[in-house]
C-alpha cells in the first residue's frame, strides 16, 4: 500500500468517524459467516444469487408474479422466510435473487423437495441448470450460485419469523384486553 | 418372557435375508447384549477375521418373529480405511462420514458439556474400526454368541479389543434409568413385511432407513460405491450418554411438593407417563395396561391437542416425533425420523435418590438411517437444541437437550403457560461415533469372498 491510499484510508475512517458521530458498535448487528457462503445475522441468514435464466424464463417468472401479486404460494408457509427478491437483470437474461431467512438454508431443503416442491420447481426451473428440488445435487448448485453480501444490515436478528408471529398474536391479544 | 408385539404382515418388498437383524429385530425382553470395539491393527488380518465372523452375522428374515440371538457388525470410516477398500469406493462415503462425528461437533450443538474434547478417552482418537453388537435374550446364548466371536478374535493377533461394553436391561421390563418405558416408538418401514398395528401413523418408504431403495421423495439417497456394497446397507449413529438421574429426581422435587406434582411435571417433560402410557391417551394419571401395551401405546396423533395443554410441545416425545402437530416451521415429518435400538448400561440408582452415587450410568443411544449423518445435525440442531419449530425461541429438549442449568421448559396450560428455569443438562454425551452397517453380501464383497457368492441368493443365515 502506498502513501496516497494510506492517507485516503484514514480520511475516509475520519469522515465515517463524523458522520456516525462516534457511536460504538453494537455487538447485535455483528454478522459472521453463515457457513459454507452467505452472512448470519444473529438467527437470520442472507442468501443472494445471480444467475442466467432459461430462454423464456424471465416471460414465465413475470406472468406466475403477475398472477399471483406478490403472494408467492408457499412462501408464508415455509416459515423461516422473512422476505424473497427477485429482480431481472441484462435484458431479462439474468436473475438477482435475495432472500432472507431464519437458521441454515439447507436444513428444510429435503422438506422443501416432499412438501412444496412443485412451486420450487416452478419459480426456481427457469434459471439455468437447475437440478431440480428432488435431485441430490441441488445443495452444491445453489452454492456454486451463491455470492456472499458484503454488508448486511437486520434491524432485529434475534427476531424469528415464527417469534413476530407470536408476538403479533401476544400484542393483538393485549390491546383486546386494554380496549375492553 | 419375550413380550411379542402385534405385527401386521404386510408385503415384503426389501431384501430382508441380505439387511443386518439389528436393524428391524425387536429387543428380546429382558435383553442381555454386548458391544465391542475393535481395533484393526493390520488390514489383511481384518478381512480375514471378518470372513470367519461372516456365517455368524444375523440377518433380518422373519424379524416380526425371532427372538434368537443376534450378532451385527459395522465399521468406522478409519475402519473402512484398515480394511484397504479401494480409493474410489472410500472417496465416495458422504463428507459427515468420513469426517466423523466429533470433527463434526459445531453442526451436531455438540458443544460445551457436550464438546468431543470432553469426551471418555476411548472415543477420541480413530482407533475404533469395527463394532460388533450382540443382543441376546438370556445370559446363556449371548454367552455362546461371545465365546464364538472372541474365538475368531484370538485368531487374529493384527486385531486388538478396544471396548467391550456388556448392558442389560436397566429395570426389568425395557426402562431406562429415569425410571420410564423405553424404546415405544419406531418408524413403521414400507415393504419390511409387517408393521405394528397403528392406525395414524402411514409407514415410510424403505429409503430412508436402508440404502438402495426409493426414499420419500421417490429419489434414492447418495450411495457409497460400488451398488454391491452399498445395497442393503445403512449407516448409523453410535451415542453414548450419561445420565443424571440423581439431578433429574432433585429437580423434580424442587418444582413441585407432592409426589403426584413431581410425577405429572416428569410425564410433562417425557410426553408418557413412567409406564409408557401417552399422556394425550390419559392426562390425569398413568395407567400401567395401556403403558405395557405395545399395540395401543404408540397409537395416537396430536388432533385434539393442536394447542399443547396436554402434551407440551416442548416435550421429549413430541419433539422427537411431532407427528400432526402444526409446526411454526414447515417440516416433514417422515424425513426425520431414525430407527432406535438404545440400549442402557451400569446398574439402576436406588429409586427416587437425589444423591449422586457416583456410578455411571445412562444410554448407548445406537440408530439407523439411510442418511444418519444428515438426520442427526437436523435432530440436534433444529429439534432438540431449539425451539423455533414450535416457536418456543431458543428452548430445547428437557430430557437430552444441552441445557447446562439454564434450561427452560414451557408447560401450556390454562390460564397461562407454565415455565420452569434452571433445567440441567440430564444426559450428557460421553462419545459417538458414525458406522457404515453393510448388508451381508456387501460384507462378502468387503472381504473378498469370490465374485460368484455375491449373487443375489436367499440363504439362511
Amino acid at each position: 500500500m502506498n502513501i496516497r491510499q494510506l492517507t485516503q484510508d484514514a480520511a475516509l475512517k475520519l469522515k465515517l468517524y463524523l458522520a456516525t458521530l462516534g457511536e460504538p458498535l453494537d455487538k447485535v448487528h455483528e454478522v459472521i459467516s453463515a457457513g459454507d457462503a452467505g452472512l448470519r445475522s444473529g438467527e437470520l441468514s442472507e442468501l443472494t444469487i445471480i444467475t442466467d435464466l432459461k430462454p423464456d424464463g424471465a416471460r414465465n417468472l413475470r406472468l406466475i408474479f403477475e398472477t399471483l401479486k406478490g403472494n408467492l404460494t408457499g412462501a408464508r408457509k415455509v416459515g423461516t422466510l422473512h422476505d424473497m427478491r427477485f429482480v431481472f437483470l441484462e435484458n431479462d437474461t439474468k436473475l438477482l435473487f435475495c432472500t432472507c431467512y431464519d437458521g441454515d438454508w439447507d436444513t428444510y431443503i429435503n422438506d422443501f423437495a416432499t412438501k412444496i416442491p412443485e412451486m420450487m420447481d416452478l419459480i426456481f426451473g427457469n434459471i439455468e441448470g437447475w437440478p431440480g428440488i428432488k435431485s441430490p445435487s441441488v445443495k452444491a448448485f445453489i452454492l456454486s450460485k451463491q455470492i456472499t453480501a458484503s454488508a448486511w444490515f437486520v434491524s432485529h436478528p434475534i427476531l424469528t419469523v415464527a417469534d413476530t408471529t407470536r408476538l403479533e398474536k401476544i400484542g393483538a391479544g393485549l390491546n383486546k384486553l386494554l380496549e375492553l | 418372557m419375550f413380550l411379542k408385539n402385534l405385527f401386521k404382515r404386510t408385503a415384503e418388498k426389501i431384501e430382508l435375508h441380505d439387511i443386518q437383524a439389528i436393524i428391524l429385530r425387536e429387543r428380546p425382553l429382558p435383553y442381555h447384549g454386548v458391544n465391542v470395539f475393535l481395533e484393526i491393527q493390520d488390514g489383511p488380518s481384518g478381512k480375514v477375521f471378518l470372513k470367519e465372523l461372516l456365517p455368524y452375522i444375523t440377518s433380518a428374515q422373519n424379524w416380526w418373529d425371532s427372538d434368537d440371538a443376534w450378532l451385527s457388525v459395522a465399521f468406522t470410516y478409519e475402519g473402512l480405511k484398515k480394511l484397504e477398500l479401494p480409493a474410489a469406493t472410500l472417496q465416495s462415503f458422504p463428507d459427515a462420514f468420513k469426517e466423523g462425528m466429533a470433527a463434526r461437533g459445531q453442526k451436531l450443538m455438540d458443544i460445551n458439556e457436550n464438546a468431543p474434547e470432553k469426551w471418555e478417552a476411548a472415543f477420541k482418537d480413530s482407533g475404533n474400526h469395527i463394532a460388533v453388537s450382540i443382543v441376546a435374550k438370556s445370559k446363556a446364548e449371548l454367552d455362546a454368541k461371545k465365546q464364538v466371536a472372541l474365538r475368531i478374535l484370538s485368531n487374529h493377533a493384527g486385531i486388538k479389543l478396544r471396548i467391550q461394553a456388556d448392558f442389560d436391561t436397566p429395570i426389568e421390563g425395557n426402562f431406562n434409568h429415569f425410571g420410564f418405558r423405553d424404546g415405544i416408538s419406531n418408524p413403521e418401514i414400507e415393504g419390511s413385511g409387517a408393521e405394528r398395528l397403528n392406525k395414524k401413523e402411514r409407514p415410510i418408504k424403505a429409503g430412508e432407513f436402508i440404502l438402495g431403495y426409493a426414499n420419500e421423495t421417490g429419489n434414492k439417497y447418495p450411495m457409497p460405491q460400488p451398488l454391491v456394497l452399498a445395497k442393503n446397507g445403512t449407516f448409523v449413529i453410535f451415542r453414548k450418554y450419561h445420565s443424571h438421574v440423581a439431578v433429574f429426581n432433585k429437580y423434580l422435587r424442587d418444582q413441585a411438593k407432592t409426589k403426584d406434582e413431581q410425577e405429572m411435571i416428569a410425564a410433562k417433560m417425557v410426553g408418557r407417563w413412567r409406564s409408557g402410557a401417552p399422556l394425550n391417551m390419559c392426562p390425569f394419571k398413568d395407567n400401567p395396561a395401556l403403558g405395557a401395551d405395545t399395540a395401543k401405546n404408540n397409537d395416537f396423533d396430536f388432533a385434539s391437542d393442536q394447542n399443547g395443554k396436554i402434551v407440551p410441545y416442548s416435550s421429549h416425545m413430541r419433539r422427537m416425533n411431532p407427528r400432526d402437530t402444526k409446526m411454526a416451521v414447515m417440516s416433514d415429518v417422515n424425513l426425520h425420523r431414525i430407527i432406535r435400538k438404545g440400549v442402557g448400561y451400569g446398574v439402576p440408582l436406588a429409586e427416587g435418590s437425589t444423591k449422586d452415587d457416583g456410578v455411571e450410568r445412562g444410554l448407548y443411544f445406537i440408530a439407523f438411517s439411510a442418511k444418519a449423518m444428515e438426520t442427526l445435525e437436523f435432530l440436534q440442531k433444529e429439534w432438540v437444541n431449539n425451539g423455533n419449530f414450535v416457536s418456543l425461541k431458543n428452548e430445547r429438549d428437557p430430557m437430552i437437550g444441552l441445557n447446562e442449568g439454564k434450561g427452560t421448559f414451557t408447560m401450556p396450560s390454562d390460564p397461562l403457560p407454565k415455565r420452569f428455569i434452571g433445567m440441567p443438562t440430564f444426559n450428557t454425551l460421553k462419545g459417538g461415533m458414525y458406522l457404515f452397517m453393510p448388508g451381508i453380501n456387501a460384507l462378502k464383497w468387503m472381504c473378498g469372498v469370490s465374485p460368484s457368492a455375491i449373487m443375489p441368493t436367499r440363504p439362511n443365515y
